[in-house]
């Protein structure tokens, strides 16, 4: 085992400051961008849970809905179903509206704010065709979920949008001045944005605002064998002429990932949180390093003066710092880990993508190395003729 | 090349020959002179040992000689290499690693290291394989007593034996000239005397020329040479016929 790391774990109570500043620093990051990425997932949930092999947006969307126009003209079905190998295609229709909740008489004098007051929000309306095996039903949509949402006027809301939405199963609920009755509650589509309803398309055309037009929304087709997906989507893709553009399943859920990143706030917001955390890391694993180098530094001093040069002490430091980066990854993971179990508990799901995990390690043993690289000016102070007293 | 020191001298050969060294610090807006044109030296297989009292300038002498501190006036040849203040920095350490020993007062000992990975630390700069550094800082480490204490910390050792590490750490080089600067000053009487012993040992035996520099008068009766200096200049300089079985009292 080489000094640089012996020292680190003998030592560790005088490098912790320094690891527990790195671990904090990746966790400011981390944190975010599984805050991020999850809520990011929750948009995709509808895209990885689907039912379709394939779907077809309008060129340039990456997503089903919340970015963008994404539907395409309804003449294009009819080209889709030309392709040989394709069975079902459907277009996934949606809305959006007022939704209030509706109050059954209370006392006077209650509390406004307590369960059962009026609430008021604008949700987001998606359909599925209420026919179990359907191309638009999502594949964890259970056989009696799609039967509640046969009946007219039913709606199913995700358990996480509730409490936002003032009601509960069974409740009644005004939807764009329309009854509507939430008769399911689904699991694992949370939505921090907007509080999505489920609807089937048929409640949505009695509610009058299903899609007649010249347009429809993003196709869902189904293929006969889904592991020839990418092949069929280049076929599709090759008569597109321009006017729409077929997706794999997995690669939209990942370009609509990638979209989710490129927002501006959320770059703006990961960006600064990543300046902080640099700042922040470097600042207080720099003058920690220093004490510790310090507090060693007669023993340095006594390697200089049996000739070790000062290019090999400043390696040794180099590879405490890296070895510091580390230690700091390993804790950040393990704080990270706390958060998205507290977060998780609270409904809210986070997501971490490999890449996002290793160009963050990345940051922290860079944050460390650089520290390192500063504290370098505190062997100057090894001087063994100071030992000679 | 130089003819008057050497590297692989027999006993009584010249190792160090330092001329009119002078060095001057400052202290406040005014300059010290510490050394006053010194001369000095040294020979192999001698234990000499440099006496005075605190800020006569015995251990400036040891740095200027060591090449750890460069004297404003004056040259040091040392070895094979004539004047060694014309080398750079790189070179003096290079030139420390290869040939010379150093034995302070403090342990200097890394909190971290086992005794044996403090003799192999300093093995393995020098180039050599972890196998062989691990057989040469064993038998250095045995050398000193401390068969027994190879994986103990410095916090499980004693005063004594740490710098016995010490001693082994810088034997375990092999080196030419060893310098000790106030060696046992921080050891009780028993521990002192197995540690000048230990210095006694590695003049007579492995040749080195070791400069010992100390306030204790009792350390004499070891010594080859006493050197007795004062005020930046060497006072007397004698020799002596040294005891190897001298007692040394309790501090």
């Amino acid at each position: 085992m080489s000094l640089a790391l012996s020292t680190l774990l003998y030592e560790w109570r005088r490098y912790m400051a320094a690891v527990v500043a790195l671990a904090f620093s990746g966790l400011l990051v981390l944190a975010q961008v599984g805050m991020f990425m999850g809520i990011g997932k929750a948009f995709t949930a509808q895209i990885d849970r689907a039912r379709a092999d394939i779907m077809i947006l309008s060129p340039g969307a990456t997503a089903l809905f919340n970015g963008g126009p994404s539907g395409v003209p309804r003449r294009i079905m009819p080209v889709v179903y030309q392709h040989p190998e394709v069975l079902a295609v459907a277009d996934l229709d949606g809305s959006g509206g007022r939704w209030q909740n509706i109050v059954k008489d209370k006392e006077p004098g209650g509390d406004p704010a307590a369960p059962g007051a009026k609430k008021m929000e604008f949700v987001n309306v998606t359909t599925i065709d209420a026919m179990p095996g359907a191309v638009t039903v999502p594949v964890d949509y259970s056989d009696d979920l799609v039967e509640a949402l046969r009946q007219p006027y039913a709606v199913a809301v995700d358990q996480t949008a509730l409490g936002r939405l003032g009601v509960k199963l069974g409740d009644q609920a005004s939807y764009n001045g329309k009854t509507v009755r939430v008769a399911a509650v689904t699991q694992g589509y949370p939505n921090m944005m907007q509080a999505t309803v489920v609807m089937s398309r048929d409640t949505l055309r009695m509610l009058g605002e299903a899609n007649t037009g010249e347009r429809v929304g993003p196709l869902m087709v189904q293929i006969k064998d889904p592991a020839r997906a990418p092949i069929v989507v280049a076929q599709l893709n090759s008569i597109s002429n321009g006017q729409f553009k077929a997706w794999t399943r997995q690669d939209l859920a990942e370009a609509n990932e990638g979209a989710m990143m490129k927002e501006s706030f959320i770059a703006i917001m990961l960006g600064f949180s990543l300046f902080l955390g640099v700042l922040i890391g470097v600042a207080i694993t720099w003058q920690t390093l220093r004490g510790a180098i310090m507090a060693n530094i007669k023993e340095f001093a006594s390697l200089r003066a049996l000739g070790v040069a000062m290019g090999s002490l400043r390696w040794i430091v180099l590879e405490l710092s890296f070895w510091v980066g580390i230690a700091g990854v390993l804790a950040a993971f393990v704080l990270t880990w706390g958060v998205s179990l507290l977060a998780a508990g609270s409904g809210l799901t986070m997501s971490f993508p490999p890449m996002m995990v290793m160009m963050v390690s990345l940051m922290l043993i860079v944050i460390a190395l650089l520290s390192g690289l500063l504290s370098l000016g505190v062997l100057k102070n090894s001087q063994p003729a100071d030992l000679l007293r | 090349m130089n003819t008057h020191t050497k590297v692989h001298g027999k006993h009584g050969d010249f190792a160090i020959e330092a001329k009119g060294l002078v060095k001057r610090f400052k202290t406040g807006r005014s300059w010290v002179e510490v050394l006053k044109g010194v001369d000095f030296d040294a020979r192999h297989g001698d234990l000499t040992m440099v006496m005075g009292p605190s800020g006569s300038g015995k251990s400036t002498l040891i740095a200027n000689l060591s090449g750890l501190l460069k004297p404003e006036e004056g040259r040091v040849d040392i070895l094979d290499v004539d004047d060694l203040w014309t080398y750079g920095s790189g070179r003096i350490d290079k030139f420390r690693l290869d040939h010379c020993g150093f034995i302070f007062q403090g342990f200097n000992l890394f909190p971290s290291l086992t005794a044996l990975q403090q003799v192999m630390t300093v093995l393995k700069y020098q180039g050599l394989s972890s196998a062989d550094a691990k057989k040469r800082a064993t038998t250095a480490l045995e050398e000193v007593g401390l068969g027994h204490r190879l994986h103990q910390r410095p916090n499980a050792l004693s005063g004594g034996e740490k710098q016995r590490v010490a001693i082994a750490r810088a034997l375990a080089k092999d080196p030419q000239i060893l310098f000790a600067d106030e060696p046992t000053s921080a050891l009780d009487g028993e521990n002192g005397q197995v540690v000048i012993r230990l210095l006694r040992r590695a003049a007579t035996e492995h040749g080195a020329a070791v400069i010992c520099v100390t306030h204790d008068p009792r350390l004499e009766a070891w010594a080859d040479r006493v050197i007795h200096i004062e005020d930046g200049r060497i006072l007397d300089d004698q020799r002596r016929t040294p005891d190897p079985d001298a007692q040394l009292a309790s501090h």
